[in-house]
């Protein structure tokens, strides 16, 4: 599932933090200058009134975890937006807003009232979280205020308003048209979903960092990005978040689901005819299979090509003809238009032969390698001095931009091929860094080995390195191997592991594992 | 060598600058040259030693390594060289790399002698070459090759470099012996003299002398420190000259093992050492290197032909502590060493001969080859080295997967090529390939390919196929010719992008 929209997608989100996203210094310091463009209407003061009763402003306190210091946590970065008000005193944000924050408050429109806030389900994936308050005065805080009901799906070139709220508590609206609309992926990277792009010239005020996009005088989306250079605001739709909110209806949220799959397009006439391919189809070629994935179990394999989903067409680059949008990339028949548990039927080509196969849609296995750790801390366990850690998405993306060809190369391999590495691990775990101490003298410079075993036991995961290490060798000396060296097995003092360790506790370091 | 590779490989960046002068284009000249330094005014050398120091002029021919097809870029350079024989003037290898004329010019003289080289060591950057007609040199003095200078010891360097067009000569302290890397192959690690002379670009290949006598070759610099020449000390210069007696250069030999410290108290326990037991670990053992079957992973060296190793590999030479590979530098293919190990708690001794190892020839740049490739369809292949690696943004997780471990996972006994598609030429039967540019093929039509020269029998067999199906690592989609169309593409790539030559195997 990987469209080519990734490049201006991550674009956009960038420009948007960069012209309009705010600290609290900053924001401040901005005065409110009258609105020259003519799409930025002034609000009549009925109107005004009803835009300050739906708005909630939200201020978070966001804080991620270190790579290289796994206890540590970054020092905390504010982040202020806004938020729709929904029945029942629950607040709609962005994903982007309440991913790994420390602290979220609610405030309303004229900066009188403010509420401690919780999140109540986020989704890294679609960009959405829902909030509701957290201890305090919850009757008083929403005394006057006014929820937005949920509208119905728009079309391209129909008018919208997005709404935004000056320092002072007054509204600011811009109207913005719809011109197209396509699948995006907007936070957590890879995952794509169904999104409005309208033309609109936007300010930048306070809390506009995520906001809110009314059509009809109903809550049409939430704007995730603006590029200011084009002037356009990408929505998520309101498909999306209506899947989102009946899936917070009971304290059990499911997320979005997936076929599990890769796919290349069909273009290529060589590839076509090699494929058995007739001009009349369309199809994709299917390159991956995620394990224990929909797909998998459903008997899809490499090499088939899907031509027909629930009974649409799709064409040779992946798109289908939808009714309410035209042309639309095939995941949003997936991920966009059903839940968990829905069935989906697939007509496919496989070694020439058209066949049916149903599939039954599942959320995702947790990866070997997790390819997002919002709200989560890493999982490592010290001991001696050697930091070990489970692998993630999010360890090698801090070896900066370049880090597809900086991180290191065996951990990367992983990421790129996690099928050779699956047999008897649920993570990877490896020696991320050494802190010199007596008992890692002369290991300073490993970091970035692959652990295969400890003391003789095949370690799947933290916690099963933990258990190892419970059990040295009668010579009470820990035996490490790595998946590749040199070298490949090194010892470790188990006694004075366990006398360093507590001397690390001493130092500072909160906690020697995290499971 | 081996030993180093392994760690630096593939992301090493070289910040040393070799120091032949570049010149491309016409001959550069300097209109306003800064004073010369007068020979007369450094007393202790006669003016005849100058006229023993020659300047080189070079034409070279730079293969094309992005276009292989193409004739390279032909460009030149200044180096320096001096005369240690009848008829032998010895230079750096990448002074005269590449090169498809050389002229020698003795010191205040003007007339341009042609040369050729005799032989050329490329993995330790030494060249010996002869001029067509000896007798203008006859009666100069021959240099002798002398001993490894003391560290605070004065040497001066003599040459050719940037500034000028006559002779140079610096002085400078012996600041540290050590060993590093020798950039002109950019694999190869050798003993190294630091001297703080300025050296130059066109200073490479002069003598660096001390009490008349040759203590080292100006080679190399630091681009991030001021001050600091390196040169190649004599006794590698000395294994140069002996290694070329039988008239052939055999390259340098090397154990092949990995070795990692024994510091760790947890280490000597389990191995039954003490902290001031000698010996290092055997980490890992090179497949079909000098050692494989002779030393085993977790084996303590303790002794190369009766020098005792220390824990970190280290031993004592004429009282410096060098790397036990020193031993094994001033080896030659063919020569035994007697290693000395603890295995499984018990003492005996080994005997590793040495040869060398055609594989490692993976990391070390070429010179004076033609690069190989063969074309398809308007699709590139060329087989993976330094130079393509160099030359082409090879990022692919796979690819510098095989780069990096084509020794130490023995790659090379099934892969004698790791082939690249390294170029799609467009043209309408290959317009629509994307993502495989930069990949390793896996194989062609179900055949894994093991070489170029194997891809590009089966991209040519006697009988057509109805599709190639050229399948590249870790990409899932095929590339697919129509086997009657190839032919004509083929045909069509080559006229529209003036490949003149559709393959060059050898």
């Amino acid at each position: 599932m990987n469209p080519k929209h990734s490049m201006p997608a991550f674009l956009f989100a960038l420009l948007f933090v960069l012209s309009s996203c705010c600290d609290e210094e900053s924001c401040h310091t901005k005065n409110s200058t009258k609105p020259t463009d003519p799409s930025i209407i002034n609000v009549e003061s009925s109107e005004s009134s009803e835009i300050r009763q739906s708005l909630v402003r939200i201020n978070s306190t966001i804080q991620v975890w270190s790579a290289s210091q796994p206890w540590d946590k970054s020092a905390p970065k504010k982040r202020r937006a806004l938020g729709a008000l929904l029945t029942g005193n629950r607040v709609l944000t962005t994903a982007e807003m309440a991913a790994d924050t420390t602290y979220i408050e609610l405030e309303n429109a004229d900066n009188t009232r403010i509420i401690p806030a919780k999140v109540v389900a986020i989704d890294y994936e679609a960009n959405l979280a829902l909030l509701e308050p957290d201890n305090g005065d919850t009757e008083s805080f929403f005394e006057d205020l006014k929820p937005l009901s949920l509208g119905s799906a728009a079309k391209i070139g129909d008018r919208v308003d997005v709404w935004q709220l000056e320092d002072n508590g007054m509204p600011i609206v811009t109207e913005a048209v719809i011109q197209s609309v396509d699948i995006v992926s907007s936070f957590a990277k890879g995952h794509f979903f169904l999104t409005y792009e309208a033309k609109g010239s936007m300010q930048s005020a306070s809390n506009s960092f995520t906001v809110p996009v009314i059509r009809n005088g109903r809550l049409l989306g939430l704007l995730s990005s603006y590029d200011s250079k084009d002037q356009i605001v990408d929505i998520i739709a309101p498909e999306i978040i209506q899947a989102f909110i009946a899936d917070t209806s009971d304290d059990n949220y499911v997320g979005f689901p997936s076929l599990g799959i890769g796919i290349s397009s069909t273009v290529d006439p060589n590839f076509r005819d090699w494929l058995k391919l007739s001009d009349d189809l369309g199809g994709l070629y299917v390159t991956k299979i995620r394990k224990d994935s929909a797909a998998q179990k459903a008997g899809l394999e490499k090499g088939d090509v899907i031509i027909n989903i629930n009974g649409r067409a799709i064409g040779r680059r992946g798109y289908y003809t939808d009714e309410q949008y035209g042309r639309l990339y095939w995941s949003h028949l997936i991920r966009g238009s059903l839940k968990q548990g829905d069935t989906v039927d697939l007509t496919i080509l496989r070694s020439g032969e058209q066949k049916e196969i149903t599939a039954t849609l599942t959320r995702p296995e947790e990866p070997l390698i997790a390819r997002y750790t919002y709200d989560q801390a890493p999982v490592y366990l010290i001991k001696g001095g050697l930091i070990f850690q489970e692998l993630t998405a999010t360890y090698l993306k801090a070896f900066g931009k370049d880090w597809q060809t900086k991180a290191p190369l065996n951990l990367l391999d992983i990421m790129m091929t996690p099928e050779d590495y699956e047999e008897g691990r649920n993570k990877i775990v490896f020696l991320s860094a050494v802190i010199p101490t007596p008992a890692t003298t002369g290991y300073e410079r490993l970091r970035n080995f692959i652990i295969n075993k400890v003391n003789g036991k095949t370690i799947a995961d933290i916690s099963s390195l933990i258990e190892a290490f419970e059990q040295p060798g009668a010579d009470q000396l820990h035996t490490i191997e790595f998946a590749e060296g040199p070298p490949r097995t090194i010892y470790l003092d188990a006694n004075m592991a366990n006398t360093i360790d507590t001397e690390l506790l001493k130092r500072g370091i909160p906690a020697l594992s995290k499971e | 060598m081996i030993r180093t590779l392994i760690r630096l490989l593939p992301i090493q960046t070289v910040s040393i600058l070799l120091f032949s002068l570049q010149i491309t284009g016409a001959q550069q000249t300097i209109k306003n040259p800064l004073a010369p330094i007068e020979p007369s005014s450094i007393a202790s050398l006669p003016q005849e030693t100058y006229r023993s120091v020659v300047r080189i002029e070079v034409a070279t021919q730079v293969p094309n390594y992005l276009e292989p097809w193409k004739a390279g870029r032909f460009s030149g350079g200044i180096g320096t060289g001096f005369l240690i024989g009848p008829n032998l003037f010895l230079t750096n290898a990448h002074v005269v790399s590449n090169a498809r004329r050389l002229l020698i010019t003795m010191h205040g003289s003007a007339r341009k002698h042609p040369a050729k080289i005799l032989h050329i060591a490329h993995d330790c950057d030494l060249a010996l070459l002869e001029v067509d007609d000896f007798t203008p040199f006859i009666g100069l003095r021959h240099f002798e090759i002398g001993g490894v200078p003391k560290l605070e010891s004065q040497v001066r360097v003599i040459g050719y470099p940037v500034g000028g067009n006559r002779i140079s000569v610096t002085r400078g302290v012996v600041s540290r012996i050590d060993f590093n890397t020798y950039s002109h192959s950019r694999s190869d690690q050798h003993l190294v003299v630091q001297i703080d002379a300025a050296i130059n670009p066109g200073n490479s290949g002069g003598p660096v002398l001390q009490n008349g006598k040759v203590v080292g070759v100006a080679f190399q610099g630091l681009r991030t420190a001021d001050n600091t020449g390196y040169m190649i000390p004599t006794p590698v210069v000395r294994r140069f000259l002996t290694d070329i007696k039988d008239g052939r250069y055999d390259k340098y030999v090397d154990l092949g093992i990995s070795d990692f410290p024994m510091f760790n108290p947890a280490m000597q326990k389990k191995f039954g050492l003490t902290p001031t037991s000698p010996g290092v670990l055997v980490a890992a053992v090179t497949p079909d290197g000098p050692c494989d079957g002779v030393l085993q992973k977790d084996d303590i060296l303790t002794a190369i032909n009766n020098n005792a190793v220390d824990a970190a590999g280290n031993i004592l030479i004429d009282g410096e502590k060098v790397n036990m590979n020193e031993i094994v530098e001033r080896k030659f293919s063919g020569d035994q060493v007697t290693l000395s190990v603890i295995r499984d708690g018990e003492t005996m001794d080994v005997i590793c001969t040495l040869k060398p190892f055609p594989p490692s020839q993976m990391y070390a740049v070429q010179y004076d080859v033609k690069p190989r490739y063969t074309t398809f369809a308007g699709l590139v292949f060329q087989p993976l080295d330094r130079n393509l690696y160099s030359a082409h943004n090879l990022t692919n997780t796979r690819v510098r997967r095989l780069f990096s471990h084509y020794l130490d996972e023995a790659i090379f006994k099934e892969r004698e090529d790791i082939v690249i598609l390294t170029r799609i030429l467009s043209d309408p039967i290959n317009t629509h390939l994307n993502g495989h540019i930069g990949t390793a093929i896996e194989s062609i039509n179900g055949t894994a390919v093991s070489s170029l020269r194997h891809a590009h029998k089966l991209l040519h067999p006697e009988q057509l196929p109805e599709f190639f199906v050229i399948r590249c690592e870790g990409i899932e989609r095929p590339i697919i010719i129509p086997g009657d169309k190839a032919a004509s593409a083929s045909k069509r790539t080559q006229n529209s992008y003036g490949i003149t030559s559709p393959a060059n195997l050898d």
